[in-house]
């Protein structure tokens, strides 16, 4: 009973970063331009909302620094993927080398190997609710930081912006058919770029809430591929919110799997991590030879 | 015509570069020459680890022992963060130079074996001394030394691990009397709370010699008080995924585990923090990094890396590097490793557990000499021995 509800909270708790990741990337994804510097733009988030927090003390500060820079990241990402035209796996994968070595530089000019926080720490972020607290498994949902309870938010808040307004259609529009768009005066350069900025605005909470919210402390690429995950899910869920979202969290459910089984089978709990990964090869293969499938193409057969 | 313009410029600019090129590499080699004769200076240089110079511990003692030794002896030193690989950094080094190259990361097989074919590094620079630190590489199958210029450099963390494991022990009997109920939420120790936690970044010989240290400090005092503790331990944690680190440890605490003791990186930075958000202990590794999170960290395991950086240098300018033997052993009497002097979490010892504490200490002191004398036997995985759960009946392994 108390393993499941630690697994369950530990689920929530390592799904977070990955869902808000899927989120930022999905209407990149959408508006096709696939954005792989979702893991550079979370740790570039993750590294000034606490150095800032170090330097000022400030929380309000600290969050908006985190958000505005990442959007910057979002900006430069953009003008030169978009007006540039230039090759935005390229682009995102400089973002992502360079966002690591500024917060390594940084980190080396002040002389700490790592940042961690004294005045504040992880327990002052969690929220209680107080019915819920109460009552038994639900009370996983307690106890959580703010982020953590808007990350679950914005599935159905990205499920609705995607579906049910304009916008959404239209950068769906600009992205399966961008010359289409143009001739119906679909402002498309307009709609790549809010997608992408977008995008970055929800991997920055996705930053502050790894390191601020839950550690109260940086250290020196912590975000340790949970952006790549994140791109695999929004593969595997074919760009839809929920269940891209879905992928997310199963990849927490391994997570929170392996960590807690590891007090019962010991190194042996490791081997949890691989489901997600052999689950998605899985899911990918079975989704391209369906689609493959019902597209009759004339070509050559082996 | 417009051509013909454009191939000539391009000759003209890449017979340019080359002359530049050319004029470079010959004015290098004369400073270089130059400098030969000019200072006779001994030259030492450090080749960091990943961690980097500032990294408040393993590497930056090693440069603190360098400086000690410029000071002292007028040598020169150099430090190095290397970014195109170790092996290339080291052989430029010995290119340049430099007599004395400490080799800080993990990353030997150039040095000893050759890789891609190419000559072993120590056999390529006969003349410059390469120490390894944390492992002895330099041997073949039967254990026979391979290259005479290099030193391998070990630390007997096992004995240190075996305090730090004592006085965790020491500390969750008494808990209670120590520290000050309002501001920690320790298990009580019949409610489980005879649990301790173990979190390594990989599971390689480097990492359970502190693991299995550790436990024989635990069995050591369980014994003495005819209790039984639960240990949990986790060898793949990876050096820097410090969110998962904290994780884990939070399991161990809500197992019930008092202390966890991280030998892992970063990962253990995410250790102390969880620590601090459970209000329980921590233990850290190879700095003082105490702290960290003061009063949630107990204390940290040292590898100092200042003693055998200033004592090889020492050697050397006195002339007698070549007297030394090829495996150096570091161990606690030598202040190369031991746990902190606890000054940090003495702070946040409650008024009713000072005497209790003191005690402690005495106690911690006495494992600490019997060590030294040779009476405590601690297991070194370090040098291949193998760990034996029945020496430590009063430790389940979980």
């Amino acid at each position: 009973m108390e393993l499941l509800c630690n697994i369950l909270y530990d689920t929530i708790y390592h799904s977070t970063p990955i869902i808000l990741c899927v989120l930022g990337g999905l209407f990149a994804y959408r508006a096709n331009v696939l954005n792989i510097a979702l893991e550079g733009m979370m740790l570039n988030a993750a590294f000034v909302s606490v150095l800032v927090q170090y330097l000022t003390g400030n929380i309000f500060l600290a969050v908006l620094a985190a958000i505005v820079s990442t959007m910057l990241w979002g900006m430069v990402f953009s003008a030169l993927g978009i007006s540039f035209k230039g090759n935005v796996i390229v682009i995102g994968l400089g973002i992502n080398l360079m966002t690591l070595a500024i917060s390594k530089f940084v980190l080396k000019i002040m002389s700490l190997a790592n940042i961690s926080l004294k005045n504040i720490g992880a327990a002052d972020f969690k929220i209680d609710i107080p019915l819920i607290k109460a009552i038994p498994i639900l009370n996983v949902i307690s106890g959580h930081p703010l982020i953590t309870y808007i990350a679950f938010l914005a599935i159905v808040f990205v499920g609705i912006l995607m579906y049910q307004t304009k916008f959404g259609v239209y950068v769906r529009v600009v992205g399966e058919n961008e010359d289409s768009a143009i001739s119906l005066g679909i402002n498309s350069v307009y709609y790549k770029y809010a997608a992408v900025l977008l995008g970055s605005f929800f991997c920055a909470l996705a930053g502050i809430n790894l390191s601020l919210e839950r550690m109260a402390m940086f250290t020196g690429g912590m975000t340790a591929g949970r952006g790549f995950i994140a791109i695999a899910a929004i593969y595997c869920g074919q760009g839809k919110p929920v269940v891209s979202a879905g992928y997310a969290i199963l990849f927490g459910v391994a997570r929170a799997l392996a960590i807690n089984l590891s007090i019962y089978a010991g190194p042996a709990a490791g081997m949890f991590d691989i489901i997600p990964y052999v689950l998605m090869v899985i899911v990918l293969a079975v989704v391209s030879y369906l689609k493959s499938k019902n597209e009759k193409l004339r070509i050559y057969k082996l | 015509m417009k051509k013909n313009w454009q191939k000539v410029l391009a000759c003209i600019l890449v017979i340019i570069m080359v002359m530049g090129n050319l004029a470079a590499c010959s004015k290098t080699s004369d400073s270089s020459g130059n400098k030969d004769e000019k200072d006779s200076k001994m030259k030492v240089a450090i080749v960091c680890s990943s961690a980097g110079q500032n990294d408040n511990g393993y590497n930056q003692s090693a440069v603190e022992g360098a400086k000690k030794a410029a000071k002292e002896f007028g040598i020169e030193y150099k430090v190095v963060e290397p970014t195109t690989g170790v092996p290339q950094a080291l052989e430029s080094l010995a290119e340049d130079g430099y007599s004395i190259i400490f080799n800080l990361e993990y990353d030997f097989e150039a040095l000893i074996k050759g890789t891609g074919g190419a000559k072993p590094i120590a056999e390529a620079y006969p003349n410059t001394t390469f120490i390894c630190m944390n492992d002895n590489p330099n041997q073949d199958e039967n254990g026979k030394t391979l290259h005479k210029n290099v030193i391998s450099v070990l630390f007997d963390v096992h004995e240190s691990s075996f305090v730090a494991g004592a006085l965790t022990a020491l500390v969750i009997e008494n808990a209670d009397v120590l520290f000050d109920q309002a501001s920690y939420q320790f298990t009580k120790a019949d409610a489980g709370g005879r649990s301790i936690g173990f979190i390594g970044g990989t599971n390689s010989n480097g990492i359970t010699v502190f693991s299995f240290g550790y436990l024989e400090g635990i069995n050591y005092i369980a014994e003495k008080l005819g209790v039984s503790y639960d240990y949990y331990a986790k060898y793949d944690a990876g050096f820097t995924d410090s969110s998962t680190g904290g994780t884990v440890a939070g399991t161990y605490y809500n197992q019930g585990a008092n202390v966890v003791f991280a030998v892992a990186g970063s990962v253990g930075d995410g250790v102390t923090a969880k620590a601090k958000e459970v209000k329980k202990l921590a233990i850290q590794v190879d700095a003082n990094k105490d702290d960290q999170q003061p009063g949630y960290i107990l204390t940290s395991v040292i590898k100092n890396t200042e003693v055998p950086v200033y004592e090889i240098v020492k050697q050397a300018v006195a002339g007698k590097l070549a007297e030394m033997d090829a495996v150096q052993n570091y161990d606690l009497a030598s202040g190369a490793t031991s746990i902190t002097d606890l000054a940090v979490i003495e702070k946040h010892i409650a008024d009713s557990g000072k005497t209790k504490w003191e005690e402690i200490k005495k106690e911690v002191a006495e494992a600490q000499s019997q060590i030294a004398s040779g009476k405590i036997k601690v297991t070194n995985a370090q040098k291949g021995e193998e760990f034996k759960a029945e020496k430590c009946p009063n430790v389940v392994i979980k």
